[in-house]
Formats: structure tokens, C-alpha cells, sequence
């Protein structure tokens, strides 16, 4: 793992999903894509401390939803992230709809886990946040899969070895 | 905050030793979840400052982004009916201060004349400027952060103006910076006065405001006016205006307000903070 080529991929990432994408009506959680890509093609420990960090970085912008208190995305990264490497190990996710179908899926459980968190935390929820969440799962999901590519080069993963552990 | 920082060293350098030290998953895992978790149920004045300091450190990168978005939606709105020349723009801005000037003068008279001074609206107050940041207006319309924080004598509960209207309070501060909460926002519940009628207004959470339950038909594009608080506001200052009346759901003899905001809240750019009796605080 390229842990320098990581970092400026991640601040970079941030800063374009906090300034370039809010004005979208709906935007893909870019962040997210990036968690399933590091869960899917790094070694489970690498997996482990990548979806924590992108869970950190997602939390210091509220992405998706902006302005989330710190904490709840971080944990519901984090977790899911270790779920999807520990998954990996058995189920192989190398074909583009099934990786599409597995951001719209933890999308979907990372987005309820971190708005339940918030509300525990006594942060306000939206009246449509449901729907919100729904169209980032959605979207992410389709733009995910190709994001992978210039993701890949950059780390300098190979993305068609047969990788499972 | 020194503890956090050599925490995050630590594990900086234990992430770049990773060949070296072999951590088993379940403990990597136990340590990261507990560092979330502190994370979580940590006082959010202390949490928020990573979010301010990430602002902070990146603002030219967010602001270069945030102008690229801008100008990508704007392009091909050419005759927009909202803007005017620039010659128009000094006729009324020359205008607004020949008014303002013969204000002041009236004021003068009437001092004169009746010997009483007139106290000015926020007369006792300090208006404190604040950059709002572009990232935190978003989708929901519940709250933004604005750079200001307790340094410049900002306190909760204070309002905040813009287009000299209220835009929210503020709801959370820490040294750096300070959260707003819009008046559109679910949370928000302001003491309104509308046509003379004191009642209290909620945010919907959809750019828009109720005031739920009045007995009376408003005409729209009245205006909705925060109420006095003492301490607080000495005068009463537009929130919004009446944008229709809805009958309420429970009541059929009833009214619910539908207000929106005075200004144009996703285009904030800069607010100013009332803060009164700026020499009664620390």
C-alpha cells in the first residue's frame, strides 16, 4: 500500500466533494466509492485503517449530508468497511454490476448506521433524508465502477489479478 | 488537543512501520472503533474544531472548487432579470445613500426640536462580520459555519443577520468558528411577530418557514419580523415573508403561515452577528 499516494488521493477527494459537488441536487459520495475500492483491492489490515480514515475524512466535510456532527461516520465507515474486506476473502467483486450493486448496498447501510448515529447524538435530521440517502446510493452506484480505473492507476493496484484471500 | 495530535503522530508512524510491527485485525479494528467512538460522544465544541481547521487549512482549494461549480451552473443564463447594469447599480446605490443622509437628518431635527435622542436600532451593539463557508451550505438548509467564533465575542442564541434580515442563531461555539442555525431548519423555533400578532415559527427544512395554527388569513408578502428578546435583539428585525396560508391539518378553521426567508440563503457569501452590550461580556 502506497500510504503517501493514499493521502493526497483522499484530501483531494475531499476537497472536490466538499466544494465542487454540493451544488448538485443529487451527488455521489465519492468517499464511499473510495472505501469500496480500498476494501475490495487492498489486503484486509490496509482495508481496515483506509475505511477509518475515509470515514474520518467524510466526517470532516458531513458527506453527504453536510454539517454531520464528528464522530458517526467514521464508525459506520469503519465498520462497514471491515465487514466488506472481511466479505471479500469469500465472495470475489470484480465484475462492474456486482461492484456497482456493492456501493449501492453499503452506501445504503453506511448512510442509515451514520444518520442513526447523528440522531443519537442529537443532530437534526432532514425531512427527506431517506430519499436523499437513496439517490447517493443510487448514484454512486452507477459512477462508482468507473471511478475505480483512474483510482487503480493512481495506487498503482492491479486491478484483474486474481486476488482472493 | 495536544493529545490528539500525538495520537494521530503515533499512529501515522505506526501506519508507516506497518512491515515492521505486526498488529493482529481484531485489535487494529477494537483501537480505530474506539477512537471513533471518542469521537462520537465527545463534546461536539471540542469535535467541530477538526471540521473548522480542515476549512481553514483548505480554504483556497474549496473555494476554487466552489467557483468552478458556480460558474459551470451559471453559464448560459445570459439576460438574468435579477441583475442590472453597472450604471443602474450607482443610480440606486447613490440613491440609497442620499436617502440615508437625509435620515440623518430628519434624526437631527426631530432631536432638536423635542430634545429626546432617538436611540438607533442596534444602537448598544456590536455587528460582528463573519465569512460564511460555502462548503456548509448545503442540501437540508438546516445550519451553516461562519469563521467567527468566541473570540469575537459570539455567544449562543445570538442572532445573525444577512441582506439585513435574520438568516438563523447561533447554536454551537468554539474558538475558531461558530454553527448557525437557519431559520429554516427543523430545529429552529423563533418568536415571530406577524401583523401585530406575537407567535413562534418553525423551520420545514425545505428552505421555508411555518408559523402554525394563527386564527387569521394573512395576505401574502407580509412581512414576519423577529420579536424583541431582551439581551438580545432591541429591536425587531424581517425574518421573511408570507408566502401563502394553508388550512391547518387538524383544525379546519385554522392557518398554517408559510413563510420564506428574506434573503437568498444559498447565496450567502458574509453575515453579521448582533452582539449586544458588547462591553457587558468578557
Amino acid at each position: 500500500m502506497r500510504w503517501f499516494r493514499f493521502a493526497i488521493l483522499i484530501v483531494f477527494v475531499t476537497v472536490v466533494q466538499a466544494s465542487v459537488l454540493p451544488n448538485l441536487e443529487v451527488s455521489p459520495d465519492l468517499l464511499l466509492i473510495l472505501l469500496v475500492f480500498f476494501c475490495i483491492y487492498c489486503e484486509p489490515n490496509e482495508a481496515i485503517i483506509t475505511s477509518f480514515a475515509i470515514g474520518f475524512a467524510a466526517d470532516l466535510i458531513g458527506s453527504p449530508m453536510p454539517l454531520m456532527p464528528m464522530g458517526p461516520q467514521t464508525i459506520s465507515f469503519g465498520l462497514f468497511g471491515t465487514l466488506l474486506a472481511y466479505i471479500h476473502r469469500v465472495i470475489n467483486v470484480r465484475k462492474m454490476p456486482y461492484q456497482a450493486l456493492t456501493i449501492f448496498i453499503t452506501a445504503l447501510l453506511a448512510g442509515v448506521l451514520a444518520q442513526f448515529l447523528a440522531m443519537l447524538k442529537g443532530h437534526v435530521i432532514v425531512s427527506n433524508i431517506w430519499g436523499m440517502l437513496l439517490g447517493v446510493a443510487i448514484y454512486s452506484g452507477l459512477v462508482g465502477p468507473f471511478l475505480f480505473l483512474p483510482s487503480a492507476w493512481w495506487m498503482r493496484v492491479r486491478m484483474h489479478r486474481f486476488a482472493r484471500r | 488537543m495536544r493529545l490528539v495530535g500525538f495520537c494521530c503522530g503515533v499512529s501515522v508512524y505506526w501506519i508507516m512501520a506497518g512491515k515492521q510491527t505486526k498488529v493482529s485485525r481484531r485489535m487494529l479494528f477494537t483501537w480505530l472503533m474506539l477512537g471513533g467512538l471518542i469521537l462520537l460522544i465527545a463534546p461536539a465544541k471540542w469535535t467541530s474544531s477538526f471540521q473548522f481547521a480542515f476549512l481553514r487549512v483548505f480554504r483556497w482549494p474549496l473555494s476554487i472548487g466552489e467557483n468552478i461549480s458556480l460558474s459551470v451552473e451559471n453559464r448560459g443564463i445570459g439576460g438574468d432579470s435579477e441583475t442590472v447594469s453597472r450604471k443602474k447599480y450607482r443610480e440606486l446605490l447613490n440613491h440609497y445613500a442620499n436617502m440615508e443622509a437625509r435620515l440623518r437628518q430628519e434624526q437631527a431635527k426631530v432631536e432638536q426640536l423635542t430634545g429626546v435622542r432617538e436611540s438607533f436600532a442596534l444602537g448598544n451593539t456590536k455587528l460582528v462580520e463573519a465569512l460564511v463557508y460555502p462548503v456548509s451550505i448545503g442540501k437540508g438548509n438546516s445550519e451553516i459555519l461562519i469563521d467567527k467564533g468566541a473570540d469575537s465575542s459570539l455567544a449562543k442564541g445570538q442572532f445573525v443577520l444577512a441582506e439585513n434580515s435574520i438568516v438563523g442563531t447561533i447554536s454551537e461555539v468554539s474558538t475558531a468558528g461558530a454553527r448557525v442555525r437557519l431559520i429554516t431548519s427543523t430545529a429552529s423555533n423563533m418568536a415571530v411577530d406577524i401583523g401585530g400578532t406575537k407567535r413562534f415559527m418553525r423551520g420545514t427544512g425545505d428552505n421555508l418557514a411555518k408559523i402554525p395554527m394563527m386564527k387569521n388569513k394573512i395576505e401574502a408578502g407580509t412581512a414576519v419580523m423577529a420579536a424583541r428578546k431582551a439581551g438580545v435583539l432591541n429591536t425587531p428585525i424581517t425574518v421573511g415573508r408570507v408566502l401563502r396560508c394553508d388550512r391547518n391539518m387538524d383544525s379546519a378553521v385554522l392557518w398554517d403561515i408559510i413563510v420564506e426567508p428574506a434573503c437568498d440563503i444559498q447565496q450567502l457569501n458574509d453575515v453579521v452577528v448582533v452582539v449586544m452590550n458588547p462591553q457587558g461580556q468578557k
